[in-house]
């Protein structure tokens, strides 16, 4: 890392939020409480597919403590929600039964018990059609329309040169079918709202979400008010990872609707069984891969398909298919590339974002494949890596040039040199009992919006009198640390220390639209709107220091605490005092400002042009051992090394790696949401296997960082690609262990123990 | 909802109707009462009855209170290790503090983690109802998953773990999806007495591999007789795989329980080698 | 039926029905909503108390169970003189605190291994704290931040 001549970023910092979560104190949506508060639970359909003929609410209206019953008919709205076009999705089911988590009916009642009890009772008469249950069965001749337009939901293609000369040119050609399944974001707080009609004739929302804009929009649409009667309050939430965005808009719909017609608040807090059957998941994707290499590892073309299984609505996968697609050949310099991607409507669960965005699937795939390649050819499984990365002034796949900010090279040796290091020290791997894997994998991820659309983000920074600083944006804190780093490159901005900053949760109220705080983006879009908000309200301190010191602005800095003259030290001014001359002599210390990431610029037919603002790169290696008997896996060691542009809050980001590694490695070895027939079987954490503390893998984290001018300080996003690497790389590791190539994730214990079984069989 | 708490058995007999339910630790309870698939009237709460409570000796071996705490099982000193080795593999010290041997037993559930020690250690329930005491073997207890042969009314007062030969040894191994709070796939135990390096008598059970915890009597007599070190681990494998009759569902494959079923014994009797030497 | 028993070192009485989830008496009647519920299905832990010191999963505890005994919740946790408890400070410190959720049960059971076990092994840190699930930190800060608790509070022994 380099020299840091910051005083508060590129330091360890304590979350500004930490003391309320430790103490118990932090209010999360489920938390609150309000006078004459009504509780809902909505009735869901219980059957995957059907015409929905009628819905018989009158035994649950009987039940006592019950307020109100609502269906479909109330909804004063479209009944229509999504995140981005075709807005597909009812809030409540009416006429057709998508999947079997799917609303009927929402029971509104004096305790949530109450309502739960009486959304049993709920009764409704559907016409059972046989389901479409894989992507297979929705593609194929005469299926059955689960849309009116069909069962395709998007679908998109990438290309690039010409894979067929490619494949000419290769000595070597593997083509191979891998496939995934869903996963469940499983944040450890389910979905919750409280809507609470205020005197003002508006409606506040208190929520946990990850996007209140996209809550504050939806809930206005559907029952008929105008967005600017509703406000949106971020409560503390327990963990998103992309999931609470279309689940929090329905409930918080739904809630709406049910403050409206009671005047009372109202409260949703789901039950982990809803939270898994009734909210989307990672897509479950049937991958085809085809790439053709040299001799010497050089990757001449890669041709790739992906069938994403999309569930019952559209949710996010449109841009899911485009991550997917625009990630697929890899971090890799490739000539010749072709992807087809396409989402496909099927009577589950819907599925849409999942921190990866499509990435995870993609990589475990191309991974898993070019490690194929290496090992036949004879090569080195980091040499053939390093071997066609990208370099600055490479294009990738969609033909962007990187000129600045491409560490995936440095991420290769920065992992080899470890891993000497680490293999030098162990002992040897030979036993009776285990069998011994390493595995490696690259990864790039684009970070901020890119090809799904416009990236803004609103930020407003204000200092008072007394130099105390509170900064404001519209991207959410879910645990990633955003709001640390958002007061971190305000004090390092104003020269305050950290203390004196205060970085609240997001109100629409009070910033410009900003979207979702999703694709990596809070701490290099968000931050730089921080960043030049700040910078604003510096320039009146430094306007105001610079009268007082009888100089010119540039002659002074602001550090520690003070207005400090350059050429003299010891000439200070507290910065309180700066802000109250400021004030007084009129200098604004507030700024909302508004930073606008750089468009893309694509053609949509071939995916190629400008997309992301910057890509993070990553190389994992994973070190396993398998006990034979068994199948059961222990992770001897992980290193996972990304190009993060600039380190902001290192225990932030090291806390970012670890987390994300682990639901990586969840989603290689044990994660599967079980289907029969259309249900969920195992809708709990007991038949979902989420890693516990004794799963834990021991992740060392080294960052690298190649300056990104996009991003504050040079920084750039990291919540989302460690998953990637850390899937990848668990793939490899098994398969070298076990000497058989796995290419269905999760590869559980079950799986590893009977192919180790039916190998054995073989050779008897 | 009423919630009683009475202090003999006798009386909680007397308070059970059809309507009401006892309850011990709660743990697989309470998760039917809040997802309304049970709906008692009342609850009639054992774990306040003394005589229920508590691990002793007898004449006849140990004798545990039904509503002895899984974390008090797993801390014995008193108890066969096949035993305590089941009861740390329940769940979390969460569930552990709460939950009750006599729970475990009364849910019958197939992968119950202290079941299959109890088949192996050859336990004897004594039950109290509204004709009074019996005594029931375990082996005929289990009737079915989540079945027993228990009358409505009827309580499990204690658990007998009749004494053996001090050479005795014994036995206890799981696997679930993951490490931490897993729900056995499949769970397996033993009981030897090894005199002489010989295997002079053997209990082998199995658990989440049948409708009820399995004892493996085949398997056993492939076994009996073998000196501990010799070459016996193959076949016992193969005729545990043959003998018992997994499932496939949620939790794991008919084929991978079938198989793991051996390995997990295997691995019991590997480690009773490695201990005797 | 009526109950009475000691939260945080306070005497507490309520009028409770059979059904009642000691989590909810907690929550709703006492208002101590640093418990929090993430499954109500005794796997996750969130909803973690110490109940005459032991963790326990307040999602399956009938409120009935605590008459007559002392309950201990994240909110009763102090440290001297008006400062976190070691505890928490080392959760803070070492980066063990992300969305915050699990947090309170994670702290709980952490406070009842050390007051058993001043000085844990990692793998007893990891038994000890397998009933409470985090989805957001990888555990590896956690298993750290029990680790420097246990030396801090040792220190001041
Ligand atoms: C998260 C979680 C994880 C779990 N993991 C495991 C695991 O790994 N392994 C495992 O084996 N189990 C596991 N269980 C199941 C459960 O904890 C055990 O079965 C426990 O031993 C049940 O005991 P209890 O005292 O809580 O039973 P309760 O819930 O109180 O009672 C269970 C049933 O038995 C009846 N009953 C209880 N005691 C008596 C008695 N003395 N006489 C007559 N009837 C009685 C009750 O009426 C009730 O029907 C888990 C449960 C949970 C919630
Ligand atoms: S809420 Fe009690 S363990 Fe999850
Ligand atoms: S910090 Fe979010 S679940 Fe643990």
């Amino acid at each position: 890392m380099s020299e840091n001549k910051f005083s508060v970023i590129g330091k360890p910092q304590i979350k500004v939020d930490g003391t309320e979560l430790v103490t118990g104190s932090a209010i999360f949506a489920g938390d609150l409480r309000f006078p004459g508060m009504l509780y809902g639970y909505a009735a869901r359909a219980g059957v995957p597919a059907g015409k929905l003929k009628s819905v018989d609410v009158s035994k649950a209206v009987a039940v006592e403590g019950v307020v109100d019953v609502i269906t479909s008919e109330n909804i004063g709205g479209p009944n229509l929600m999504g995140i981005m076009p075709p807005f597909d999705q009812p809030v409540i089911a009416k006429g057709e039964i998508r999947y079997a988590g799917e609303t009927i009916a929402f029971v509104v009642a004096e305790s949530k018990r109450i309502a739960k009890k009486a959304a049993l009772l709920v009764e409704a008469d559907i016409e059972a059609y046989e389901p479409v249950l894989t992507v297979e069965e929705a593609l194929a001749d005469g299926a059955r329309k689960i849309h009116p337009d069909g069962n395709v939901t998007f679908t998109r293609k990438l290309i690039k040169g010409d894979t067929a000369k490619g494949f000419e040119e290769a000595d070597l050609i593997l083509e191979d079918d891998f496939e995934t399944s869903f996963q469940e974001h499983a944040y450890i707080e389910p979905e919750a709202v409280c809507v609470v009609p205020s005197g003002d004739n508006r409606l506040t929302v208190y929520a946990s979400c990850q996007s209140p804009y996209h809550l504050r929009g939806q809930i206005a649409a559907n029952i008929g008010l105008p967005m600017s009667k509703i406000k949106v309050i971020q409560a503390y939430t327990g963990g998103s990872f992309g999931g609470k965005d279309d689940v929090a808009a329905e409930i918080g719909i739904l809630a709406g609707v049910a403050a409206l017609r009671s005047g009372k608040p109202v409260m949703v807090a789901h039950d982990r069984e809803e939270s898994i059957i009734g909210s989307n998941f990672r897509h479950a994707i049937k991958i085809h891969y085809k790439t053709g290499l040299k001799n010497d590892g050089t990757i001449t073309a890669r041709e790739v398909k992906l069938l994403l299984d999309g569930g019952a609505y559209a949710s996010e996968s449109p841009f899911v298919v485009m991550k997917a697609l625009i990630h697929a050949a890899g971090p890799y310099k490739i000539p010749n590339v072709f992807v087809e991607s396409t989402a496909v409507y099927t009577n589950k669960t819907y599925a849409g974002a999942f921190r990866g965005f499509g990435v995870p699937q993609v990589t475990f795939a191309a991974e898993s494949q070019l490690q194929e390649a290496a090992d036949r050819l004879g090569l080195d499984a980091l040499a053939i890596r390093r071997k066609n990365a990208l370099r600055p002034g490479d294009a990738t796949a969609t033909s962007q040039v990187l000129n600045e900010s491409v560490g995936i090279v440095q991420t290769i040796d920065a992992v080899g040199k470890r891993a000497a290091e680490i293999a030098a020290g162990s002992e040897d791997e030979a036993d009776e009992q285990y069998l011994y894997g390493t595995g490696y994998a690259s990864l790039i991820q684009g970070i901020s919006n890119g090809a799904e659309g416009i990236d803004v983000v609103g930020a407003s920074v204000q200092m008072s009198q007394d130099g105390s600083v509170l900064v404001g944006t519209g991207l959410t804190e879910l645990g990633q640390g955003s709001r640390t780093v958002f007061a971190q490159i305000a004090a390092e901005v104003l020269g305050v220390p950290l203390d004196r900053v205060t970085a609240r949760l997001v109100d629409t109220d009070s910033v410009h639209d900003s979207g979702a705080t999703v694709a990596s983006r809070a701490t290099t879009t968000g931050g730089m709107a921080v960043f030049k908000a700040a910078t604003e309200v510096k320039s009146s301190l430094l306007q105001m220091a610079a009268l007082m010191f009888k100089t010119e602005a540039e002659n002074i800095v602001l550090k520690e605490g003070f207005a400090v003259l350059v050429f003299d030290e010891t000439a200070r001014i507290p910065i309180p005092d700066v802000a109250t001359a400021a004030y007084w002599t009129g200098f604004p210390l507030m700024n909302m400002a508004f930073s606008k990431a750089p468009d893309a610029d694509y053609d949509h037919d071939t995916h190629q042009g400008k997309i992301y603002i910057a890509y993070n790169f990553g190389t994992h290696m994973m070190k396993i051992r398998v006990e034979k008997s068994t199948g059961k896996v222990e992770v001897l060691s992980h290193i996972a090394s990304h190009d993060v542009g600039k380190v902001i809050n290192p225990l932030g980001l090291t806390g970012q790696v670890e987390g994300a590694s682990l639901i990586g490695y969840g989603l290689g070895h044990m994660e599967k949401i079980e289907y029969e027939n259309g249900i969920i079987r195992n809708p709990n954490f007991a038949d979902y296997a989420v890693p516990t503390i004794m799963d834990r893998i021991p992740t060392e984290v080294i960052s690298v960082e190649e300056f990104n001018s996009t991003g504050p300080f040079g920084a750039k996003g990291v919540g989302e690609p460690p998953v990637a690497g850390a899937t990848a790389s668990f793939v490899n590791a098994i398969s070298d262990a076990v000497g058989i190539r796995f290419r269905k994730i999760p590869v559980t214990r079950q799986d590893i123990m009977l192919a180790l079984r039916n190998r054995g069989n073989q050779e008897e | 909802m009423e919630y009683y708490k009475p202090k003999t058995a006798g009386e909680a007999v007397s308070l059970k109707t059809d309507s009401r339910m006892y309850i011990a630790g709660g743990t697989d309870l309470g998760v039917l009462l809040s997802e309304f698939m049970v709906q008692p009237e009342a609850l009639i709460d054992l774990t306040g009855i003394d005589e229920l409570c508590g691990v002793f000796k007898v004449d006849e071996g140990v004798a545990i209170g039904a509503c002895t705490g899984i974390s008090l099982i797993a801390e014995s000193e008193l108890l066969p290790a096949c035993l305590v080795e089941g009861a740390k593999a329940i769940g979390s010290p969460q569930i552990r503090n709460m939950a009750t041997i006599g729970g475990n037993i009364c849910n019958a559930s197939p992968c119950g983690d202290t079941l299959t020690p109890l088949v192996v250690l050859e336990a004897v329930f004594i039950i109290e109802g509204d004709s009074g005491e019996r005594r029931v073997k375990i082996e005929d207890f289990f009737i079915g998953p989540k079945r027993t042969c228990m009358s409505p009314e009827e309580i499990l007062k204690i658990i007998i773990i009749p004494s053996r030969s001090p050479d005795q040894k014994s036995g206890f191994r799981m696997i679930g999806k993951r490490n931490g709070q897993a729900i056995s796939q499949v769970n397996a135990a033993v009981s030897a007495v090894i005199t002489g390096g010989i295997i002079k008598d053997i209990r082998i059970a199995a658990g989440s591999v049948a409708p009820v915890p399995l004892r493996l009597k085949k398997t056993e007599d492939v076994v009996r007789g073998k000196a501990l070190g010799s070459n016996f681990l193959e076949r016992m494998k193969d005729t545990a795989e043959q003998e018992v009759s997994p499932i496939s569902d949620v939790r794991a494959a008919e084929e991978y329980r079938r198989k793991v079923a051996g390995s997990l014994l295997e691995s019991i009797f590997r480690a009773m080698r490695k201990e005797a030497v | 039926m009526e109950i009475s028993f000691i939260c945080n070192g306070r005497k507490r009485m309520a009028a409770i029905s059979g059904e009642t989830r000691a989590l909810d008496l907690l929550r709703e009647d006492l208002n101590l909503t640093g418990t929090k519920e993430g499954c109500g299905k005794g796997e996750c832990g969130a909803c973690t108390i110490l109940l005459d010191g032991k963790p326990v999963s307040s999602c399956l505890l009938p409120a009935a169970k605590l008459d007559g005994r002392n309950v201990l919740t994240i909110e009763g946790l102090k440290g001297d003189g008006g400062k976190l408890h070691p505890i928490q400070q080392a959760f803070l410190d070492s980066g063990a605190v992300q969305c915050g959720f699990c947090t309170p049960g994670m702290i709980l059971s952490t406070k009842a291994l050390l007051d058993n076990n001043p000085a844990p092994s990692v793998s007893e840190v990891e038994v000890a704290l397998s009933g409470n699930i985090c989805r957001c930190t990888g555990y590896g800060k956690i298993v750290e931040a029990v680790l420097l608790a246990a030396e801090r509070l040792q220190v001041k022994i």
